[in-house]
């Protein structure tokens, strides 16, 4: 009788424990037929359980009745504008789409702009699209800030160089020697206004866009980079990322793998 | 190279759920840039990878699963430890102190405690237990739905949502300002036998 009683108080047990784990979903009515009747069998002599019951159903309801944060309308258009610029698709580009892409450049260019813009910025531009590299969205999309300036080399490079008159007297974020601006424009990374340089650095196109400390400080492999070595660098297949702290913003730099300038301590706080 | 109308094919599709994926990436960010950054980069796996919703998955909760996989790379790229996720039973002297016959002790504590207070209560979770309480409490989705954007069974979204909710009742409890100074007072042992 008694090693009868002690086997019904460990099945009980047992049942107890294993029962606690079905309770959630009992209170929200997602037991099927017979693990419901299972708990209400337990529930009836257990009022540990029923509280239990009770107490998950109070608080899921408290919970249901908490707003859900808002989205702000300055970060929904920050998200419009992100979607738009993403590639499309998620194959790479194959070289044959980019020699047509190229034709289609070359021929949609205007005389007066490959005229007046000189040899150098077509030059370089040619060479940009030809050495385009095939950026993946797995690699571009993982930091927001450097998917945008990454997609906007791109752009620059299938399109025409946004030429500005007295662009080569403008002293970029960052200035190297033998360098020269080519050109300046505004663009957006991160959601944020950012001013981009268009550099000519012996004969690759770079690119320096002048970013928000708050877009740049954003991220935190970015942050434990800077921490760590005073700045962050990526790579997307042929194309350098390097991203430096400025004293009052962010910089980052686009460049073709290999042609990245060399970076002393005294310039970054040439800013 | 994808056509306007898959462009058009996904605004319909994804859009109308950017608010309620902002709210679950907030809930469980440390910062409202790091949930901005999320949010954006949901999206932007989501356009890469729409190709793969079938027209059988719900999109909101395949841009969930999205989510959760952005959270995971981002934690492991930190190098966040999981927290350890206790395990109390409903036999909790904390717990029991509090009878919860609505209304009663219990009702009482959650309605002293501001949205904010809960909200930090639920942000302190282990993360295995704060994901199923923002997808089940918040999201109001079936266990079902929460296995797919987990990977998990479903038996295993009801035993963690089980011990997430006892673990946060819990915690409440202990924030209540009066709970401490009464706790001892008002404890009464429950006998399970009972």
């Amino acid at each position: 009788m008694s090693d009868l009683k002690n086997t019904n108080t460990h099945e009980w047990s047992d049942l107890h424990a294993e029962i606690q784990d079905w309770l959630a979903g009992y209170a929200d009515g997602e037991l099927d037929e017979h693990h419901t009747a299972l708990v209400e069998a337990h529930l009836a002599g257990c009022k540990t359980c029923q509280h239990d019951v009770e107490r998950q159903r109070i608080l899921s309801e408290r919970l249901q009745m908490i707003p859900t944060p808002g989205l702000s309308a300055d970060f929904d258009g920050r998200l419009d504008i992100a979607l738009a610029n993403a590639p499309a698709g998620g194959k790479r580009p194959s070289g044959r789409r980019r020699m047509t892409n190229l034709k289609r450049w070359l021929s949609s260019l205007r005389p007066s702009v490959v005229i007046g813009s000189g040899g150098w910025a077509v030059a370089l531009v040619l060479a940009a699209v030809l050495l385009m590299p095939s950026v993946t969205p797995d690699n571009i999309n993982r930091i927001p800030m450097v998917s945008d300036v990454l997609n906007d080399y791109q752009r620059v490079a299938l399109e025409e160089l946004p030429i500005q008159a007295g662009s080569s007297e403008v002293s970029p974020p960052l200035p190297w020697a033998n360098s020269r601006v080519l050109a300046t424009w505004m663009t957006r990374v991160g959601g944020e206004p950012a001013q981009a340089y268009a550099i000519r650095q012996d004969n690759s196109l770079v690119i320096q866009y002048r970013i928000s400390e708050r877009v740049f400080f954003r991220n935190p492999d970015v942050r434990q980079a800077v921490a760590r070595a005073g700045d962050f660098r990526t790579r997307a297949d042929q194309l350098e990322v390097l991203g430096l702290p400025m004293e009052d913003s962010g910089l980052l730099v686009v460049a073709p793998a290999g042609n990245m300038p060399a970076v002393s301590e005294s310039t970054t706080g040439a800013s | 190279m994808r056509s306007t109308g898959s462009r058009q094919q996904f605004d319909t599709l994804v859009r109308p759920w950017r608010y309620r994926l902002y709210g679950v990436a907030q809930r469980q960010a440390p910062s409202q840039e790091m949930a901005e950054d999320w949010t954006q980069e949901t999206l932007l796996r989501a356009w890469r990878d729409f190709d793969q919703l079938d027209d059988h998955v719900a999109a909101y909760a395949w841009l969930l699963r999205i989510l959760n996989r952005v959270v995971a790379d981002d934690y492991r790229r930190d190098g966040r430890r999981q927290q350890l996720a206790p395990v109390l039973t409903t036999g909790d002297a904390v717990l029991n102190g509090y009878p919860c016959s609505a209304p009663g002790p219990f009702d009482q504590v959650l309605k002293n405690q501001s949205d904010a207070q809960v909200m930090a209560a639920v942000h302190a979770l282990p993360d295995s237990f704060r994901q199923v309480i923002l997808l089940r409490d918040f999201e109001e989705l079936s266990y079902q739905d929460i296995a797919q954007i987990l990977d998990l069974a479903p038996g295993t979204v009801m035993s963690r949502l089980s011990r997430a909710r006892r673990l946060l009742a819990k915690r409440l409890i202990k924030a209540n300002p009066s709970a401490l100074a009464t706790s001892h007072t008002k404890y009464t042992s429950v006998n399970p036998h009972e």
